[in-house]
């Protein structure tokens, strides 16, 4: 079915070297690179956007489906560098979002409910993952990254709030408190007490896109994917920065040139050949 | 790095870890506060004081319906530090969420959202809170300013006995529906976030049972990615890319379906009309006030002035949530207000007689308690705005209150003069 043979036939490496290979696999893929996104892209997204995600009285209208997917996007398009230059792996966003919800909802259960003692509904993450897929599928069809960044960075941000809106569309229902009007994820967030969560931090709609007819959504939804793909085009090259090895060869008659071939650098070095470059 | 030093930092690491790790079996003790002492005096004297805070219902058990609700004056030497009061929210300081809030007005006004207030004028706060966590919790009203933060009241102990397990809060939907704010939600957002985990675990396995990262950038280092790109891979791809989209538009229109009626998140704003002025008989004015450091004492003189009918003797002196009084105020205090805020002879006067109708007196009035310490409102001494504010409070013969917002500078008084 697959083209594994031929592909290890290709690499040239000894039986023992193919197997080695695999464990390297295993125990970088997991243990390491997964627990590395888990822990840096984890704290990044939450920085920058952590009250959007934890709260669900700020996935409003209008800054949720911006903030989150531009956010998101950062390091899915530095992974996808990452794993499809160096390896033609189309799974960079996907990993990225799963090590991301991996690390939201361990926060969820240790932070958020066994220390904090707040109810899983309360804090519900939001889920990129099928913005995620669709994005490693575009760099797959087109094997393109421009063309990723438009089409691919587009659906990622555009799938946002259908794909949520399953989650959390029940939180949108209407009650009457006191006589005063709130959605469910309103009352949630006055019901359950954040001391230092006071109700004007939120940061979300207050109606100043009354001139687009209502469709806050939308605009949202469309001003996000814009930026989406802008935002990949700069994760992309942040991506290649800080992928991209080389070191210099001085060759016989002193002639210093920049070599890529990382594949080269140990024989070279061993020959005292190869100096200084970046790994 | 020679094995002496590699021993060395060995050494420095285990003991660092064997540190951490005796902590918790040297001292696991809970927190009893949330560091209200750690904000600066002049942001607790001067901006918000507090007045007849009340617990209700000290002990309560599992989904009992208590409140905390009392009154507060935003003081007139409001600090130039602080942003002014244009948008505000009452709050509970409470360690995590051990009640549920049912309900809050202000004045009785319902303050969903936040609104502004006005510097010099009172208010008066009842928060409805339903019983949750059980356990012994400090819990204190709070003003927060926007800009400027969260500003805390008098703190008060409430426990709560019973079992979280038994714990609900239904809430009836304008659509009739009724909702469990404990458990809503939950199941549907884990089997979603349950289903798409699943599918970017076949994506992601998918390639995981082929040789994933060495073997790959060896042939595409050496040939190029042609190889690499399996058509099996297109196919699948287009297969799930058709599979997810389907699904995120059958969920979308399925919960649109499920739930036809909804609005947008509520953003507005509270309008709340301060308390009206009582008319208050007795004018107070501070002419002098001073800090004596080693005496732990506020002393001021006030310039008093009663305009009224009946005399008047003043019982209380209160600011940042502490009280000090004498007999006069003792008699009128609330037996339920924390004895660790309270100096119950820490109010004395020169002239304890009761001001006279139509008279003007001086008096030198002494708060004086080891509260100041404790409470650490000394460190007023420290500010680059060294004033202070607070409510002084009097009875007339016939048992009515008249309350008298005070502010002034203050001197500190480092040596006790003549000792």
């Amino acid at each position: 079915m697959f083209r594994t043979d031929e592909i290890i036939k290709a690499a040239k490496l000894p039986p023992e070297g193919v197997a080695m290979s695999r464990h390297i696999d295993y125990i970088y893929f997991i243990p390491i690179l997964f627990v590395t996104i888990v822990g840096t892209f984890h704290m990044h997204f939450d920085l920058l956007a952590g009250d959007w995600d934890f709260w669900i009285d700020w996935k409003d209208r209008q800054w949720w489906p911006i903030v989150t997917p531009i956010t998101a996007i950062t390091f899915c398009a530095a992974l996808q560098y990452y794993n499809w230059v160096n390896y033609r792996q189309p799974f960079g966003a996907t990993i990225c979002i799963l090590a991301l919800l991996a690390g939201k909802w361990v926060t969820i259960w240790a932070a958020w409910w066994w220390w904090s003692n707040y109810p899983y509904n309360f804090v519900m993450p939001s889920t990129l993952l099928p913005s995620a897929i669709v994005l490693d599928i575009i760099l797959l069809l087109t094997r393109n990254w421009t063309l990723t960044a438009v089409i691919g960075a587009w659906l990622f941000a555009i799938l946002f709030y259908p794909t949520n809106w399953a989650i959390f569309a029940y939180s949108h229902t209407p009650v009457v408190i006191d006589g005063t009007l709130l959605s469910w994820a309103d009352y949630m967030g006055f019901a359950y007490v954040r001391t230092g969560t006071p109700e004007y931090i939120r940061m979300i709609e207050v109606g100043s896109l009354r001139t687009f007819g209502g469709h806050s959504t939308m605009i949202s939804s469309f001003f996000a994917a814009f930026a989406s793909s802008l935002m990949y085009v700069l994760w992309w090259q942040f991506g290649k920065f800080f992928c991209t090895a080389y070191f210099y060869l001085t060759d016989d008659r002193q002639r210093t040139t920049k070599v890529h071939d990382i594949f080269a650098y140990a024989t070279l070095a061993h020959s005292n050949k190869a100096t200084g470059g970046k790994a | 790095m020679n094995a002496k030093h590699a021993f060395k930092l060995w050494m420095l690491g285990f003991c660092g870890m064997a540190t951490l790790a005796g902590t918790p079996v040297l001292d696991v003790t809970p927190a009893f506060a949330h560091g209200e002492r750690s904000q600066e005096p002049f942001l607790r004297m001067r901006t918000v004081n507090w007045y007849d805070t009340e617990w209700v219902g000290k002990s309560t058990q599992v989904n009992d319906v208590t409140e905390l609700r009392g009154k507060f004056h935003l003081s007139e030497d409001w600090p130039r530090a602080v942003v002014k009061p244009v948008r505000t929210f009452i709050n509970v300081g409470s360690p995590s969420s051990v009640f549920v809030r049912l309900s809050s007005k202000v004045n009785g006004t319902p303050m969903f959202v936040s609104g502004p207030m006005e510097i010099g004028r009172d208010y008066e706060y009842v928060v409805k809170l339903k019983a949750r966590l059980p356990g012994h919790h400090h819990i204190h009203p709070m003003y927060a300013v926007k800009d400027a933060g969260p500003i805390a009241g008098p703190g008060g102990w409430m426990d709560i006995t019973g079992r979280y397990e038994d714990f609900t809060n239904p809430i009836k939907t304008l659509t009739g529906e009724t909702f469990d704010s404990e458990t809503k939600g939950t199941a549907t957002g884990v089997m979603w976030h349950l289903f798409w985990a699943a599918v970017a675990c076949f994506w992601v396995g998918f390639f995981m049972i082929r040789p994933m990262y060495l073997i790959r950038a060896r042939v595409l280092a050496a040939y190029g990615d042609e190889i690499l790109l399996d058509p099996i891979d297109r196919k699948v791809g287009i297969a799930v890319l058709v599979f997810t989209v389907t699904v995120v538009t059958i969920g979308y229109l399925n919960a649109d379906a499920q739930h036809p009626v909804t609005v947008p998140l509520q953003a507005g704003e509270a309008k709340i009309k301060p308390l009206p002025v009582t008319p208050n008989p007795l004018s107070v004015e501070v002419t002098h006030a001073e800090y004596d450091v080693p005496g732990r004492a506020l002393r001021m003189t006030i310039h008093a002035t009663n305009n009224g009918t009946q005399a008047v003797s003043i019982g209380e002196f209160t600011t940042a949530g502490i009280r000090f009084t004498n007999k006069v105020g003792k008699a009128n205090l609330d037996p339920n207000y924390p004895a660790e805020l309270v100096a119950a002879d820490g109010l004395t006067m020169d002239n304890e007689a009761p001001i006279q109708p139509g008279q003007t007196v001086d008096i030198h009035i002494e708060s004086k308690d080891v509260l100041w310490e404790v409470q650490r409102l000394v460190d007023i001494l420290h500010d680059p705005d060294q004033r202070f504010a607070g409510l002084v409070m009097s009875w007339t013969e016939s048992g009515e209150r008249l309350i008298n917002p005070v502010w002034a500078p203050v001197l500190p008084v480092f040596t006790r003069l003549g000792a």
